[in-house]
Parts: C-alpha cells; structure tokens; sequence
C-alpha cells in the first residue's frame, strides 16, 4: 500500500484536469504522481508476475507492439500494454493510474511496452525488464538524435537492462554490434531476412547499417518470402504463412521482431502456429498502408515517418499514379530530413501541402516530380483534392508525415490513435 | 562545351543530412540550363576522373571522422591542385572540418585534419540544432544547422555574419578560401539557396568553356525555394528583405 496516498492524489488530479479541460490534461496527473513519487512509475512495471517487455528501435514500433501483444494474448496470457503513443513517462503514468489497484498492482500477467529510443533510455535506469526487442537503427527524428550513433547507445542502455532475453534484427549491423557488447545477464535472440528478400529491395531496408552477411536459418527466426500482403517465416526448421496489415517488406519484419519477442517472453510455452495466426489478425495501423473511403472516394493513406520508411514507400507504390497529394507538417523540423530521399518515383504530384508544403514541393522539383499546385493550407487541399473525380489509373494517394496525418484524420472526421 | 563533371566525396560516409543533394541541385540545374552533367561518387584515387568542375563534400556521423579522414587523405594532393585552380568546392559539416588544420572533439582528443583550408573545429558549450540564417556575400542565406563544434582560426574569411543560430560561433558562419565554400548549413543548402548554387555553377560552366544563364525552370524553382525560406525568416521576424 505504499503508493495508496499518491495513487489517490494522481486521480484526484485527473478529474480537476478533466473538470477544467474535458477530455484533455492526460499527462498533469502522471507529472504530479511522478514528482510525489518518482519510484511509482517502475514499481508499478516491474511488478508483472510474468514481467516487462520493452519493444523499441528507430521504427516499425508501434506495429511491432501490437502484433506482440496479439501474439501473447492468443498463448491465453493477461497483457497490460500503453495503447497509445503516451510513451512518455507523465503520459505512461496517467495511463497506469487508470487502471492501478491501490496496492500499486495491475491486473495482468505481463507488460508489453513501447518506448521511443530517448524517453526509454532515460526511464530505463530502474526498470527490470525480462525482454528487450530491437526493431531496427534508422536516421530518424534528426532533431533530437542527432545521428544514428547516439540512437545506438541510447538502445544499449536500454537493452543492459534485459534479466532474460535481448531479441535483435540481425540484418541491422548497429543492432548485431550492440548484442556483441551488451553488459547486462541477457542472452541474445535473432530475425532476418533472406538474401533473396535484402535483393528484392536493392535500396536495402533502411537501416543506418545492414549487416553484411544474412543471418543462418538455424540461428533464429527467418522472413523467407514477401509477396503483396503474405508472407512465410522459418520457425525451428518449420514453416509458417503470415498475413501482413499491408504491402511492404517493413511490416514483414514487424511481424518478424513481434513472433521472436513472444519466444523470448514465453520459453516453452510458445506455439509458432498460435503466435503466426495472432500476428496475422493485426488491422493496419492508422495511416499505413490504410485504405478508406472518404467523401464517396477510396483513398490510400501512406504514412512516412523516416527517410527509410517514405523511400520504402516510394518505391512500393504502384507507378503511374494519377492523383497523389503529399502532405508533410511541422514535425519535420529539419527540411533537410528527406532529401537522402529520393522522389523521383512518384512522377507527378497534383498537391504538395502542409506547414511544409514548399519544402517537400521543393525537394520534388529537384527530382523531376512534376508538381501542379502547392496549398500549405492542408483543410483546403484535402477538400480541392477529395472532390476530384476518381483517377483513370490507381487510387487516390495521400502521404504524410505524422503531424500530417492527424491533421488529415481531424479535418475528415476520422477516428484517430488515442493521442497519435 | 564539354560536359559538366560534378565531384561527389565520400556520398557513402558523408551524407548524414542529404547533403549530397547538393551534387543533384547542381547537376540539375545545369542540366535544365542545357548543359550536361554527370555526379561523379569518390571514394578513393581510383575514382578521380582527369578533369573536375565542381566538387561537393558533405556531413557524417562523429564516429566515422577517422575512418572518412583516412580515406579522404590520399585524396587530398589532387583536392588541393583542383581548389587552386580555382574548382569551386562546397563543404558541409564535418567534411569541411575534416580538411581544416584538426577537429577538437568534447572529450578533449583532437582529430587531425588534412590541412586544406585554415581553421580548425573546436567544441561549442552546448550543440547547435535550429535555424542558421546568415548575411553573405551572395545574399541572405537560409538553412538548418545540426552541429557540436564551432570553427575559430578564420575569422578573417568567413562566409558570413550570423542573423539567426550558431554557426561558427561569435556570430560568424562558414569559411570563404578561394573558391572553397565551408558552411554548417546543412542538407539542400544548394537548393533553398540558389544564388550560391548559382555562383558556384558559373565558376563550374566557365571552366568547362561555357556561359552560365539561369533556366526559366530553374526560376520557377526558385520560386519555391524562396517561399519556403521565407516561411523561416517570417517565423524568426527577421525583416523580409534585410
């Protein structure tokens, strides 16, 4: 009952935040809970019978998380995981206070969680989990990681922390270096992919680093074939048919890092049969690959969070498209960000909009894009670009940044991730 | 007039912010002013074509310095030849400090540098990540910086007075040698600043035995480049046309 005081404090908080701002103040309580008592926050995550699970890396977490909390569920075991992007520690803190006993107990068996690189590195200090998962290094978020270095030893830190297993992409070299030196008690499990996968993408998977040699079918789990939205992993010498929540590589070995994690975390206990048909349930992720109707018009959204994942997408569109509206906000703070991109794929554009509309527009300009109209208004440019009758060829097209994406989601009424 | 040979150093090492667009900027913009011009990407003496018209060095990762220092250094004899002659050369981040005199790094170890140009990188007090906008002798110019050392030892030609950010630190930005540019501005410095691509161009088509005039694709280009530059110096409230 130690934390009995402070728990009833954080929520009392939380209906004076509520009073004041309906639906709104959702980090203030954890802010509160968190100066009371700083250790509340890791006693709360690390007192899951079955343990902690922390899935982080520069991208493919959030897809990796759920696909990993499926993947436990359907072994039958009770999962606490953070649904949203509250991946911070005020925000991590409010949601726990919602559900948390006032022994400091949660319901479940185990913890599932998902941590952005920098946040983890700097909760991790007292945090015990048993697996840590690494999806990947990329270049990402240029403003607060300066370079891919830094993303590195930031994982390290979190990856020290592992008791049990530390499960890596072993087709990402900075991740194979960082197993090689880790200092806490973990052993080291693997994914990757075939050679025959890493040639189908001539650009590679994005990594800061690939590694230079494929990983042996015998040392881990491996992604064999790609093909739209099917796949086919080698588990233990068998293999096994997946369902991807949309094209490309990336969510492959999203579902990859997700079937390892559940082996780390569930030892003898795991069923690849049971873990591939829960992974395969998984409905896209707002914004991925997430094809709705609008207005009377299907339209594809692409979300590009890194220059990794938009030249993965890039290149995985159907060419020729006819109608292709890019939107990228204020998230991209550095204008720089995407141009080791390169555009020229798309063709031609007919809006390039958001807070950075002339910049993205700019960038495609230099790489032969043809782009018709630049609206940095983005409300106007969904609504010119949605009232356009459908395209002779392909789909309508939307990609955006993540800033983009919340702001297309608001202005179209649609439902939206929790906080992202 | 011959074809454009734009020099590409170390893209594989040297390009953390895409800088090595600047090598694409360039050729385009020759290319859409009737030129041909080809990106050639080096990485040892091998690759160094007989004749350069421009050469565009860009940034990497802190942990590579020496690795990208060592396989700069056999190509520094030629680099020098061709900065004399007056090439017109483009060094962004950590590629400029890598052909200085030597890169301090916060732990107090120094990296020696290959001695091209003066100057040498020293630790600032805290990183520079924001906006750099800088008064130059080719107009205003509008970019990002993303950097932990300043440049002291060139105070006398540098490229430019800080507006807005960090650059070199004590208000000055970049170095101006000849016809070798160094600058923090980092990624498509080219690109949101035409009149330095321009510059640098016109010296790249006079060597090649030609006359530089901007394409009206280019202008249009421009255009956008300068709507979204002006989208930053608004947001800073620096005077639109200072």
């Amino acid at each position: 009952m130690r934390y009995a005081p402070v728990i009833l404090v954080g929520r009392i908080v939380r209906v004076l935040a509520r009073w004041r701002k309906p639906g709104g103040g959702s980090a203030v309580p954890g802010l509160v809970v968190n100066r009371l008592a700083p250790g509340f926050l890791s006693s709360v995550l690390n007192g899951f019978p079955d343990g902690l699970v922390i899935v982080s890396g520069s991208s493919g977490k959030s897809t990796t998380t759920k696909m990993l909390v499926a993947a436990l569920r359907a072994h039958g075991v009770a999962v606490f995981t953070n649904q949203s992007t509250a991946n911070i520690s005020q925000g991590l803190t409010s949601a726990l206070l919602e559900e948390v006993s006032l022994s400091g107990r949660i319901r479940g068996d185990m913890a599932v969680l998902e941590m952005d690189e920098g946040h983890g590195a700097l909760i991790s200090a007292t945090l015990n989990p048993r697996v840590v998962a690494l999806t990947n290094v990329m270049v990402d978020q240029i403003d607060r990681f300066h370079d891919s270095d830094m993303v590195v030893a930031m994982l390290a830190r979190i990856a020290n922390r592992a008791s049990g297993t530390v499960v890596i992409n072993a087709d990402d070299a900075s991740l194979t270096g960082l197993a090689d030196h880790l200092d806490g008690p973990a052993a080291v499990a693997r994914y990757g992919v075939t050679a025959e996968i890493l040639a189908q993408n001539p650009r590679g998977l994005g990594y800061s680093v690939t590694a230079s040699e494929r990983m042996p079918p015998a040392d881990g789990i491996l992604l064999t074939t790609v093909s739209g939205r099917s796949a086919s992993v080698l588990i233990g010498g068998a293999s096994f048919d997946l369902d991807l929540p949309a094209r490309g590589v990336h969510y492959a070995v999203d579902a990859l890092t997700a079937i390892a994690a559940a082996r780390a975390a569930l030892g003898d206990r795991f069923d690849a049969a049971t873990a591939c048909a829960a992974v395969s349930t998984i409905p896209p992720v707002f914004g991925r690959g997430e094809i709705v109707t609008v207005r009377g018009h299907r339209v594809e959204f692409v979300l590009v969070q890194n220059p990794a994942s938009f030249q993965l997408n890039v290149d995985s569109l159907e060419p020729g498209l006819d109608q292709v509206l890019v939107a990228i906000g204020s998230d991209v703070r550095d204008p720089s960000y995407f141009w080791p991109v390169d555009t020229s794929g798309l063709g031609r554009v007919l809006i390039a909009s958001g807070s950075k509309a002339h910049d993205i527009a700019l960038q495609l300009a230099y790489d032969g894009v043809v782009v018709d109209r630049i609206e940095p208004d983005l409300g106007r440019a969904l609504d010119d670009f949605l009232a356009l009758p459908d395209p002779e060829h392909g789909i309508k097209t939307i990609i955006f940044s993540a800033d983009s994406m919340r702001r297309t989601r608001a202005h179209l009424g649609l439902a939206s991730n929790r906080e992202g | 007039m011959r074809a454009l040979t734009i020099l590409s150093v170390l893209p594989e090492l040297l390009d953390t912010n895409g800088d090595a667009a600047n090598a694409r900027v360039l050729a385009q913009r020759a290319r859409w002013a009737g030129f041909e011009a080809t990106i050639v990407p080096v990485s040892s003496l091998d690759d160094l074509p007989s004749r350069v018209d421009a050469i565009v060095i860009g940034s990497g990762n802190d942990s590579d310095l020496v690795a990208a220092r060592d396989l700069l250094a056999p190509l520094v004899n030629a680099l020098r030849g061709w900065t004399t002659a007056g090439v017109p050369v483009l060094a962004v981040g950590t590629g400029w400090e890598l052909l200085s005199w030597g890169v301090e790094l916060a732990d107090g170890s120094v990296v020696d540098g290959l001695g091209l140009v003066a100057g040498r990188a020293v630790p600032l007090a805290e990183r520079a990540t924001d906006d750099l906008v800088v008064e130059s002798g080719f107009g205003r110019l509008v970019g990002f910086e993303n950097h932990a050392r300043g440049y002291v030892g060139a105070e006398a030609s540098t490229l430019g007075r800080v507006l807005t950010g960090v650059g070199n630190g004590a208000k000055t930005e970049g170095l101006r040698m000849g016809s070798f540019l160094g600058t923090h501005l980092h990624g498509p410095v080219l690109a949101r600043n035409p009149g330095l691509a321009d510059h640098i161009l016109s010296a790249a088509v006079t060597r090649a035995g030609g006359v530089y005039v901007r394409s009206e694709r280019a202008a249009a280009v421009d255009a956008i480049a300068e709507a979204a530059t002006a989208v930053v110096v608004s947001s800073l409230s620096l005077a639109a046309d200072a």
